[in-house]
């Protein structure tokens, strides 16, 4: 393989820095305009400041835009250039590549060591095996396909985002698939944890500091990315832009980052040196979520719709960290990760050689979408922004292709189902609201997980979702076992529990925040569809009550031969 | 048009389809100046500024084409169209209607037969004989991509033909094929007798529930109230030979569909997407009388019996 861009980082650090400046500086019109809304949402944030040196930071954005009007064309200028020196320097990241070496042998326990701290102490040796990650954490999709196209192409990885795990996680996906590490726009709240801080800021990571709102920051965030991706550093992204709240897929995406690819591609064709860029869709699916409680709660709450970043949530609490990871460990196959086929930034697939499709199979010059109608490369954003929002459908789709559904989603689907048939209200709060108030016998759960989990086989035939490795085989009712062990013991409060009568459905709000990893496929309720989008077609699961008939005689229709069994 | 010689060289445009739609495009485009190459069979009306060929190589030379084949051929031309484009072409459609099997737009098969992305769909209350004849009127483009928007002015707007942009592509083309459903309506209430106030309730009314059609099929309810929508439909009254509105006064006329098809000279798309749209607004859970009423038109019902329901 050959050696990632990212590996001569910081030779080139501040040569980027300043094309990032250069760009920036230069392409704005407006000084007066950017000014003051930097200094407007600013001022807004700090308005309740209490540090001292965030009240000082507050009154120089007010000396600025007090002064503002008064400042000649070349002082302003001046100015912006000094903020976007500061926010860009403060954004770039660092590469160690000694640091990557080490981390390279160490990451694997480390995440281990994070995952699994008993057995950290007990057999530390066994940790070097990278076996007993793999068999906890798989990686899967077609990788081989995705190491080649890296070789002479810029990849950008674009996963789901359910917890703050997933950046860790994923970094380990790309090392145990033989990927080249790939530089990402970490929270900044994520770099005041000393360790985690430390290994981000040498792996490349560049700082997003999400309380910064205006579009000054935004618009160095993008450069950024874009100078990155132009020089070939593979990225990711998580183009939902945070954690999902609901625990449903992402079916809208932040498309602000990733939109920058369009031009990093036409750039290097202006340049002359054609760098194509590949798209990697990929899901991170759990078993069980880390911050499930928290986040499906923040979800239902009103007040809680605004919170952007959660301070305080079970990724920061060491003792829920530990339980976490002790019941991930427990179980094997409780994180999958899996690649998507990569696509090209217009949405077209590509082959193993690099050379894209469109949807009848031709070869199509992936350059031709950014030639205008001489022939020429032009940069155009309204453009651009057309691709990135077909792009980002793109990404749905193969998210929903993707999902590697678990026993937990299935056997939380299928409460859900038997919850609302006993609400005396069809709305999702009086479901809700049916706290332990339902206990289903055994082998109708079971019965009803098996026909759910034939449904999605059929589907996966079709290409529409995956079904996970234990969820395959397994019989209704161990797979009901297994989510009850997975829920039991990590989360406060049971979602379900096994009882003399059958299994009580306990907590509404938790099997919501699983059922709705399906939602999107039409298996589980969908109340998530965003603004504008219709919700899922429901899929009509057969009820388990009736076999199939292994009668061939196709005469009589289905609703008859019901009854007559 | 004398002073446009510099930018004739670039102003290439590739029309497909030589039927009365196509032809009236071809010629309006090279009124305005550009340089026409059309994809036909058949053999159109001479005009020494539009080339004719048989060969999609050809026409695919034009780096702006313009569809207008009838919405049951459009797969297959667009298929053997597409063996010849790449991603710098800007495709645009003027086809009033919906795949002939489904619910799919045009701009949705584009996407599935060619590698174009840059794809846009005429519409708008603009006729096929105003076209021809240079006479004033109004014409609607619709792309998510404004340089489409732009090349289609460009190719197209006269002092005699204004062309208005939208973003809403999908909107504009399930209104334009809606406005053909509702147009029959209009044309059957015109030959039963209503007035000018009824027919007002009767546009209205469609007009409203097209809007919620709209939404339910992933596009913006208001394109619904623009010019490709509320404007086309208000023009169709006074088009007594727009086809939609031919055979809506020849089945008011008690004719059968063939016999009023065979009036409007014309393959009316509008005929068999009428029964898919009563489907979609029923699976989606959406009131669509006027529909349901322009179902029973078509399968013969007599005016005196659904003239009162149409205006309830």
């Amino acid at each position: 393989m050959s050696k990632a861009p990212i590996f001569g980082f910081n030779e080139h650090r501040e040569e980027i820095v300043r094309e990032v400046v250069h760009r920036v500086v230069s392409g704005t019109k407006d000084t007066l305009h950017v000014l003051n809304d930097a200094a407007y949402h600013e001022t807004k944030r700090l308005e309740t400041a209490r540090r001292p040196e965030d009240i000082k930071e507050r009154e120089e954005w007010r000396a600025l835009a007090r002064s503002l009007g008064r400042m000649s064309e070349g002082e302003r200028r001046r100015r912006l250039t000094e903020l976007t020196e500061r926010y860009g320097w403060d954004v770039a990241g660092n590469f160690n590549p000694r640091v990557y070496s080490v981390s390279k042998r160490l990451l694997p326990p480390l995440v281990t060591a994070l995952l699994q701290p008993t057995m950290f102490l007990k057999k530390p040796q066994e940790l070097m095996h990278l076996d007993v990650l793999r068999s906890h954490v798989s990686v899967e999709g077609p990788i081989a396909k995705i190491q080649k196209l890296v070789e002479d192409g810029t990849a950008v990885f674009v996963p789901t985002h359910l917890s703050n795990f997933d950046s860790i996680v994923f970094g380990y996906a790309l090392e145990a698939a033989g990927l080249p590490p790939a530089t990402y726009g970490a929270g900044k709240n994520l770099f005041t944890n000393p360790v985690l801080s430390f290994f981000m800021h040498n792996l490349g990571a560049y700082r997003v500091d999400r309380r910064l709102r205006h579009n000054l920051y935004k618009d160095i965030l993008k450069t950024y990315s874009c100078v990155l991706l132009e020089r070939g550093y593979h990225s990711l992204f998580f183009p939902g832009g945070t954690r999902s709240r609901s625990g449903g897929l992402e079916r809208r995406l932040k498309l602000g980052l990733v939109g920058s690819a369009v031009e990093a591609y036409a750039r290097t064709l202006i340049h002359g040196k054609e760098r194509r860029i590949y798209f990697v869709p990929a899901t991170i699916n759990y078993l069980i979520t880390l911050e499930a409680e928290t986040l499906i709660a923040d979800y239902l709450s009103e007040a809680g719709k605004g919170r952007f970043i959660i301070e305080d949530d079970e990724s920061s609490r060491f003792d829920r960290l530990f339980q976490f990871t002790r019941k991930l460990f427990d179980m094997r196959g409780a994180v999958v990760i899996r690649f998507g086929d990569p696509i090209d930034p217009f949405g077209n697939a590509v082959d193993d050689d690099g050379n894209s499709h469109d949807q009848r199979g031709r070869q199509v010059d992936p350059s031709t979408y950014v030639r205008d109608r001489n022939g020429d490369v032009t940069l155009d954003a309204a453009r651009d922004a057309q691709y990135t929002r077909e792009l980002g459908e793109a990404i749905c789709e193969a998210y929903q292709k993707d999902t590697v559904a678990m026993s937990t989603h299935v056997v939380a689907s299928v409460c859900f189902q038997h919850l609302r048939k006993v609400s005396p209200a069809p709305d999702l709060f009086t479901v809700l609201r049916q706290r332990d108030v339902l206990t289903v016998p055994r082998d109708e759960l079971a019965a009803d997980v098996c026909a759910f989990r034939d449904k999605m086989k059929e589907m996966e035939q079709q290409g529409r979702v995956r079904v996970g490795e234990y969820l395959r085989t397994a019989s209704g009712g161990d797979i009901v076992e297994r989510a009850i062990r997975a829920f039991a013991g990590y989360h406060a409060t049971r979602a379900i529990e096994s009882r003399a009568n059958g299994i009580a459905i306990c907590d509404p709000n938790l099997l919501f925040y699983y059922q709705n990893r399906l939602a999107a496929h039409g298996l589980a309720w969908d109340t998530l569809a965003p603004p504008g989008m219709l919700p899922a077609v429901p899929v009509q699961i057969r009820p388990a009550a009736s076999p199939p008939r292994t009668d061939p005689t196709p005469s009589a229709p289905a609703s008859t031969e019901r009854s007559a069994a | 048009m004398s002073s446009s010689t510099n930018t004739l060289a670039k102003k290439h445009i590739g029309v497909l389809g030589g039927g009365p739609w196509g032809v009236a495009l071809a010629f309006a485009a090279a009124r305005a100046g550009a340089e026409v190459t059309m994809h036909t069979r058949r053999e159109p009306p001479h005009n020494d500024a539009v080339g004719v060929t048989t060969d999609y190589a050809v026409v695919a030379k034009a780096p702006l084409l313009v569809v207008a084949v009838p919405s049951t051929v459009v797969r297959e031309v667009l298929r053997s169209l597409g063996d010849h484009l790449d991603g710098h072409h800007l495709l645009v459609h003027g086809i009033r209607g919906l795949s002939p099997d489904g619910l799919d737009t045009v701009s949705d098969l584009i996407r599935e037969e060619t590698p174009v992305r840059r794809c846009g769909a005429l519409g708008g209350p603009v006729q096929a004989t105003e076209l021809v004849h240079g006479r004033p009127s109004a014409m609607v483009v619709g792309s998510r991509y404004p340089e489409v928007v732009a090349a289609v002015n460009e190719a197209f707007a006269s002092p005699s033909l204004r062309v208005h942009g939208t973003h809403d592509i999908r909107g504009l083309e399930w209104a334009s094929a809606l406005v053909g459903c509702v147009a029959i309506g209009v044309g059957y209430a015109e030959q039963a007798g209503a007035g000018p106030g009824l027919l007002a309730a009767l546009i209205s009314t469609a007009v409203d529930e097209c809007g919620k059609i709209l939404t339910m099929a992933g596009a913006e309810e208001r394109t619904m109230l623009g010019l490709g929508g509320y404007g086309d439909l208000l023009a169709s009254i006074a088009l007594e030979h727009r086809p939609e509105v031919v055979i809506g006064k020849a089945l008011a006329k008690g004719k059968s569909i063939d016999d009023a098809v065979t009036d409007a000279k014309l393959r009316v798309e509008a005929i068999s997407l009428i029964p898919r749209v009563i489907g979609f607004a029923k699976e989606h859970r959406v009131k669509a009388p006027t529909f349901d009423i322009l179902g029973e038109i078509l399968h013969g019902a007599s005016p005196q019996a659904l003239i009162p329901r149409l205006f309830a």
